[in-house]
């Protein structure tokens, strides 16, 4: 059986099960890389080019792990953009060959070009060029990809309850995972979903934070609507489809009264980042809201303190305005209806 | 006589704060970290309680960057973070505060206060540059001691710009500028200046300073810091009394108003628990998983007190319950 494999990095964590469901439709088995761990980041370090972000790098990490297990064929798409008007981080653009260039010795890469921009008329031609490797059978691969959208949506479906991408493709692929119900803080957490949704790259952010008596709430939990209609007060449009999409849910978000702050994760080195990082905090309305920066960087300690204080500040905020409600004197110190 | 301890473990200093129920500050003890935190507990402890045998501890609060492994030695009814336990001590000081200035050895924060609750705060993200080590670094490359780092540069009356947007860049320019043959204390107060500017744009970020303003942390005892920022600001800082251990004085009004609403007696281990015995540290590479963490045993002779370090909490669960609870974040 012909061997596919998937990085399991960066838009993994957006698309991997329509990507599996599609190649093992067509016959093909499908591996991937283990969730990030130390050892990929170290190998990835140390092949990727310096100027590339952090969940890059680590995706080379993914790809040399995967050449190991030895597989036909390589999927590396090259994502340009999934919707009208809207792209993905030029450095997506240039990864397949970026990866080409630093790591000799691959097995033939399926480079598949997924630009949405203008029309999806590309996108249906490259998926035939791709099925193509597999099959003659045009229905059969138009159907795959039918298959593949389908799941996808009930993988975003699981997403929309509160599940993070690594928890929601563990479920996908048939463990049981379930979401701590007792806390008392809600939060929006918020930034690329490659890097916050990593445990490893984003030192385990989600998971902590329940820890500390947070329910999360994510870019995936906000509907379409809700992100572009928010989206839109911005004066121009924001042409990242994820840099949108943050914005949108940040400042829906933000005007939402149960939720009591907002967390941005945002990786040292990004370009989209380093300004919707700034919108987000200049235009969320007072809302309490912490920035992280991600590095290399493995100590935990500064993100703990970080997360503790930011819990910390808005308990004993809350604390305080349920106190400054009270009535001073009592509810019947200035007489009720029925007596003075 | 019923005593609360404050110990904040930082990257450079570790300091060490006695107080009775009444929040008045009995004995304070500032010292260097030196690299080895468990020997700067146990001696700070000893320098702490010398002199104090009548005293009967009844709460501990931890902080700092060290605060897990001062809990785990001493056993602590609180650890907390710094930014909590800076604005925790500064209120007692300052009710009207509304702005805390605090720079640290490896940190620099601002945190805003309202009606004596923390607001809003940030931290330095991942440059370090301004904070208390690099001002070290400067005065032992200039060959001069950090006490009189601040003295020397107030004495300026002409300062040097720097480039105070990276560590790197400051100190190549401040080669620069004494090659060119600036006096030093312009170029110290240059560097002060520099420094304030790294702050203002890189922590407090169009945050805005209100009155009434604390300085605190070790660096507010460099009298060109503290120059450079009413200079730039244009207001009065405020300089708590005990400003190089504020944390530790948080982490002790912590313990204390813990302790006042539980009737529950404190985790301290008691004096001889740490003067007499033998703390060790050791590290391995777990091998159990891909992720190879680098876990940590903190030894008490023979016994082990904690492990730290290690994502899957496997070994933090190979302690018994007793041991666990001291671990515990409050």
């Amino acid at each position: 059986m012909t061997r596919v494999g998937i990085p399991a990095g960066l838009f993994y964590h957006y698309y991997y099960p329509l990507w599996k469901t599609f190649f093992v439709d067509l016959g093909a088995e499908v591996i991937s890389s283990s969730l990030t761990n130390r050892q990929t980041v170290e190998k990835g370090i140390a092949v990727a080019l310096d100027e590339a972000c952090f969940p890059i790098k680590v995706y080379f990490g993914h790809i040399q792990e995967l050449n190991e297990l030895g597989p036909d064929y390589l999927f590396l798409p090259r994502l340009v953009s999934v919707e009208a008007r809207s792209y993905i981080c030029p450095k997506f653009m240039g990864l397949p060959d970026m990866i080409k260039a630093s790591l000799p010795d691959l097995p033939p890469i399926i480079d598949m070009v997924v630009d949405m921009s203008i029309n999806s008329k590309g996108l249906e031609q490259e998926i035939k060029r791709v099925g193509n490797i597999f099959t003659t059978n045009e229905k059969a691969i138009s159907q795959a990809f039918r298959h593949g959208r389908e799941e996808l949506c009930k993988y975003r479906q699981l997403m929309q309850t509160g599940f993070s991408s690594s928890e929601a493709i563990e479920i996908w692929e048939g463990q049981e995972r379930l979401l701590t119900t007792s806390a008392d803080l809600q939060l929006g957490v918020l930034g690329h979903g490659y890097s916050l949704y990593d445990r490893c790259i984003s030192m385990n952010l989600i998971g902590h934070l329940r820890e500390m008596g947070c329910r999360v709430k994510l870019v995936e939990t906000c509907s379409q609507d809700e992100i572009e209609k928010a989206a839109a007060s911005l004066p121009k449009r924001v042409f990242w489809t994820l840099g949108r999409k943050n914005v949108g849910a940040a400042l829906h978000m933000a005007s939402d009264d149960e939720i009591d702050g907002l967390v941005y994760l945002a990786c040292f080195g990004c370009g989209p980042d380093s300004m919707i990082k700034e919108f987000i905090e200049r235009r969320s309305n007072g809302k309490p809201f912490l920035g992280i920066t991600i590095d290399e960087h493995t100590g935990e300690a500064g993100l703990l303190t970080r997360l503790e204080a930011f819990c910390d500040m808005l308990r004993r905020r809350r604390k305080i305005d349920f106190e400054s409600n009270l009535p001073p004197y009592g509810q019947y110190a200035c007489g009720s209806e029925n007596s003075l | 006589m019923n005593v609360y301890l404050g110990i904040d473990i930082g990257s450079v200093s570790s300091n060490f704060i006695m107080m009775n129920n009444q929040k008045e500050i009995i004995k304070n003890i500032y010292r260097r970290t030196l690299g080895n935190p468990v020997k700067a507990i146990q001696t700070g402890f000893t320098d702490l309680m010398d002199g104090c045998e009548e005293v009967t501890v009844k709460g501990v609060g931890t902080t700092g960057s060290g605060r897990h492994l001062a809990a785990t030695l001493l056993g602590a009814d609180v650890v907390k973070n710094e930014i909590t336990a800076h604005a925790v001590a500064a209120a007692q000081f300052y009710p009207e505060v509304r702005t805390i200035i605090e720079i640290g050895g490896q940190d620099s924060k601002i945190i805003i206060m309202r009606d004596g609750i923390v607001h809003d705060f940030a931290m330095n993200t991942v440059c370090a540059a301004g904070t208390g080590s690099f001002l070290d670094q400067q005065a032992s490359r200039l060959n001069m001691a950090i006490e009189d780092f601040g003295g020397q540069a107030v004495k300026s009356r002409q300062s040097v710009r720097i480039a105070g947007r990276c560590g790197v860049f400051a100190e190549s320019d401040m080669i620069h500028k004494q090659q060119m043959g600036f006096p030093v204390e312009d170029i110290m107060m240059g560097l002060c200046e520099a420094l304030v500017r790294n702050y203002l744009n890189n922590v407090a970020k169009g945050k805005k300073i209100e009155d009434l303003v604390v300085f605190q942390g070790g660096v507010a005892a460099n009298e060109g810091l503290r120059a450079a920022f009413e200079k730039v600001l244009g207001q009065n800082l405020h300089i708590p009394p005990y400003y190089n251990v504020m944390g530790a004085i948080g982490a002790a009004i912590l313990a204390l108003e813990k302790s006042q609403g539980s009737r529950q007696n404190s985790r301290y281990k008691g004096c001889d628990y740490i003067m007499d015995g033998q703390f060790l540290s050791s590290s391995h590479e777990c091998k159990g998983c891909p992720n190879l963490c680098e876990v940590v045993a903190i030894k008490r002779d023979q016994d082990i007190l904690a492990y730290w370090g290690d994502r899957c909490k496997k070994w933090e669960g190979s302690l018994s319950q007793t041991e666990k609870a001291n671990l515990q974040v409050v």
